[in-house]
């Protein structure tokens, strides 16, 4: 449904309906689904796909048919562990063997889990779970053991983190506890679809070797969702932001979301970015390590998603009031953008990043630390795509120049706009020397004496006679020639 | 025998920054200092020899008695900001620098040292220098710290004259500032790694902070030490400032007087100045030690003192 709203907003911005009109017509599907030749419980999962995650279920189902089902079954897994964690009607004795034993549960045949609370918005997935295990037993062995593998640490995690809450309002106090946390909701995802990826022989095996990429990939997503919910969590009393970052700035948790600090939670929220802001560069790492395109496209776009939030809420006393969120339009260029190569997901990042810098102010405590963050981004960005090129610079005297070519162009354009430069300041120059001489002219015509003027001036009398009297007198001596 | 260092340049900003490092991190070496003139203040258990290493034929009877082992050349004139685009000074820096250089390789060779380090600039990107003996040519990118008599006063005085909003080009270009004491480090690592494996022997290392950020945030961040903040910003067009430097290049030619503006300030303004520190990380194991946020506090308050009380002024 279109609101008033939104015609209003894209009516003003129009490059942005523009990008929205370009994404839904011009954008093909690097593989597509093929239905007409799914198990109708396979069909019920992707049902579920689309129910439980706007931005994740189109490009998961635009994945390489080998990676399709194993990454959407991974995708609904992780969202069923993640209901049974966030359902505050169940109780802790029943969660955390839920938690902890799901890896099992999740090759059953048959099982389904009836117990959240009715509130809960994918309660749905649970209760026809059976879907979910049937196709998850139809997997490849090797995707199936990562996927369980994953599944078992991150309950554990989970079930960890719901027991340290029930005894302890505050779990995430120093920043090490933030990166566990994000560790076991998002690290985790990461270091699964690495070991996907790679076992399809769709990336880079070398990724393997370097779990910092891969937990940076899931951090960098899970820390930019974390300080953009604030006020959604506050008003929910959960609470991820580290104990030790907001104790810097204010007293309690909840004095953030004070129009009274307003400084203050800008200041902790520009820490939280500038914690977050480091992953950055690993994650483009990470990427040029993804050869497929469809693979590309799944990761690099929550990726570029990230760091345009990262710079909506930037110095944003927004955040603080509402949930806020980029525009369809922003998305849509994001996600063109996104779905070509690196050096386009690197131009996406520099954008936002110099976005970030220009918002950047020295009031602010975290100041020359995020001016060193952006700084990183773009030296990264400058050693793997150079904008200079070193061979084109020594070669550029021996090689003869084609007068057709771009180079030749390029030179004859900038001589021309040279020698524009110098046509132009000859007319400027010629028209002052004109009307100087005009004044000039029309002074002399009025009775000026120069010729007085001038020899008191070498005189080294610069200011003009106070009088008139005393000026006529200089007049009459000049003029008896008594000098 | 305890190891005979001689550093040139030793009473100057960066060559009493490498003298402190030295003898903080090996008290057992024998110091030497070689410099046009002394500090009024003389470092404790430091040889001082006066010698003006353009004379070759004083220079090579200095070295001759004291027979070091390891130079460390960090002597070399640079001139003051408003020189720095003028020609003037022109000669006399080219003598101190370039025949300087030689004299003191010359003498190194004929002295048979184990080590030379010698302290280039990343403004020089070329090296066509062949020798036989273990060196090390070691660029620091631009440099600051406590006793920084150019950048941090410079900067500072934009308070006074009102500059402080204006920023020439889009302020994004890049510079790696280093703290002054992060480069002292690394020489002692070059000495340390000539006297040792020597793997970094014949090799030009550039040595920086690792951390770019755009030069109007260091200035802006040094302005905010010294509690001040533009109260808003005015871009001004690379192109329009070009303008503007060469017509005051101008002005100085006519008046004769140094300038503060011209083209060659407004490039390096705009310029991007950084190089990456993996080759000094890998071979010298160089990792700075003082990040660029606590080097600009620390230099700071050692200006901010001096602004306060300038009878302490050297």
């Amino acid at each position: 449904m279109v609101k008033t709203t939104d015609v209003l907003y894209y009516a003003v911005h129009v490059g942005e309906l523009r990008s929205i009109i370009q994404w839904q017509t011009w954008h093909q599907a690097v593989h597509e689904r093929r239905p007409d030749q799914e198990a109708p419980s396979l069909t019920i999962c992707f049902e579920f796909l689309d129910k439980t995650s706007r931005s994740f279920s189109a490009v998961i189902q635009e994945l390489h048919p080998e990676l399709l089902v194993p990454i959407a079954l991974f995708y609904l897994i992780l969202r069923g562990l993640d209901t049974i964690e966030d359902d505050m009607t169940i109780s802790l004795e029943e969660k955390t063997p839920l938690l902890r034993d799901f890896h099992n549960y999740v090759e059953k045949e048959g099982w389904n889990y009836a117990g959240s609370g009715p509130t809960e918005k994918d309660r749905e997935l649970l209760v026809q779970f059976q879907n979910v295990t049937e196709e998850f037993r139809k997997v490849k062995p090797a995707y199936r053991e990562i996927i369980k593998d994953i599944t078992l640490k991150m309950g554990n995690g989970m079930a960890d983190f719901c027991q340290n809450v029930e005894h302890n309002i505050d779990v995430v106090n120093t920043i090490k506890d933030y990166d566990l946390y994000c560790h076991y909701v998002a690290g985790l995802v990461g270091n699964g679809l690495t070991r996907l990826f790679v076992e399809s022989g769709l990336a880079n095996p070398v990724l393997l070797d370097r779990p910092h990429l891969q937990e940076s990939m899931g951090l960098f997503l899970q820390k930019t969702n974390i300080i953009r919910d604030i006020k959604e969590d506050l008003d929910d009393k959960r609470r991820f932001w580290p104990k030790e970052i907001w104790s810097k700035y204010v007293n309690n948790f909840e004095d953030l979301c004070k129009p009274e600090n307003r400084e203050a939670a800008l200041n902790c929220s520009s820490e939280m970015v500038l914690n977050s802001l480091n992953h950055a560069d690993q994650c483009l790492f990470y990427l040029a390590g993804l050869k497929e395109q469809s693979v590309f496209n799944f990761a690099a776009i929550p990726q570029s998603m990230a760091i345009a939030t990262l710079e909506l809420v930037f110095r944003n006393p927004k955040m603080f009031e509402k949930n806020i969120k980029i525009t369809k339009g922003e998305a849509c260029r994001i996600m063109m953008q996104s779905t070509q190569n690196l050096k386009l997901v690197c131009e996406v990042f520099r954008e936002f990043t110099r976005k970030i810098h220009k918002k950047n102010t020295p009031r602010d405590p975290n100041f020359l630390k995020i001016s060193i963050a952006c700084g990183k981004i773009e030296q990264f960005i400058e050693t793997i795509y150079p904008s200079q090129d070193p061979k084109s610079i020594i070669q550029e005297p021996a090689a003869p120049i084609d007068p057709t070519s771009k180079e030749a162009k390029d030179q004859a354009a900038a001589a021309e706009s040279k020698s524009d430069l110098v046509y132009m300041l000859i007319a400027v120059f010629g028209t002052l020397f004109l009307i100087s001489c005009i004044m000039f002219g029309v002074a002399y015509a009025f009775g000026a004496r120069f010729d007085v003027a001038f020899s008191e001036l070498t005189r080294g009398k610069l200011s003009k006679p106070t009088d008139a009297g005393a000026a006529q007198s200089i007049i009459h001596k000049y003029d008896r020639g008594e000098l | 025998m305890a190891t005979s260092v001689l550093i040139t340049g030793g009473a100057g900003f960066l060559g009493s920054a490498i003298v402190d490092a030295v003898q903080e991190q090996h008290p057992e070496w024998v110091v030497t200092v070689l410099d046009l003139a002394f500090p009024s203040v003389r470092k404790p258990n430091i040889i001082y020899k006066s010698c003006d290493i353009t004379n070759s034929v004083s220079l090579n009877t200095l070295i001759d008695s004291i027979m070091p082992d390891v130079i460390i050349h960090s002597a070399g004139l640079v001139p003051e900001l408003a020189f720095r685009y003028g020609r003037e000074q022109r000669d006399r820096v080219f003598d101190v620098n370039v025949n300087g250089t030689r004299n003191m390789l010359a003498a190194a060779k004929r002295s048979g040292v184990k080590a030379f380090v010698w302290t280039g600039s990343c403004t020089a990107i070329t090296d066509d220098m062949r020798h036989q003996y273990r060196n090390i040519d070691e660029r620091p990118s631009v440099l600051f710290g406590p006793g920084d008599y150019q950048l941090i006063p410079s900067v500072h005085a934009c308070i006074a004259k009102g500059e402080t909003p204006f920023v020439v080009g889009d302020g994004e270009n890049l510079w790696d500032v280093t703290y002054v004491g992060n480069i002292a480090d690394a020489h002692v690592l070059a000495v340390e790694n000539l006297l040792s494996t020597g793997s970094a022997a014949g090799e030009a290392i550039f040595i920086s902070n690792e951390e770019p950020i755009p030069f109007r945030d260091f200035c802006l961040e040094v302005w905010k030490n010294f509690g001040h903040f533009p109260a808003y910003q005015v871009y001004i067009p690379v192109s329009l400032a070009y303008v503007v430097g060469y017509l005051a290049e101008g002005v100085t030619w006519v008046t004769g007087t140094p300038t503060t503006l011209s083209r060659g300030s407004v490039f390096d303004a705009c310029g991007i100045r950084y190089c990456t520190g993996e080759k000094a990380r890998k071979i010298l194991g160089y990792k700075p030690r003082v990040g660029i946020e606590e080097g600009i506090r620390i230099s700071c308050i050692v200006s901010l003192r001096k602004f306060l009380n300038p009878s302490i002024l050297p």
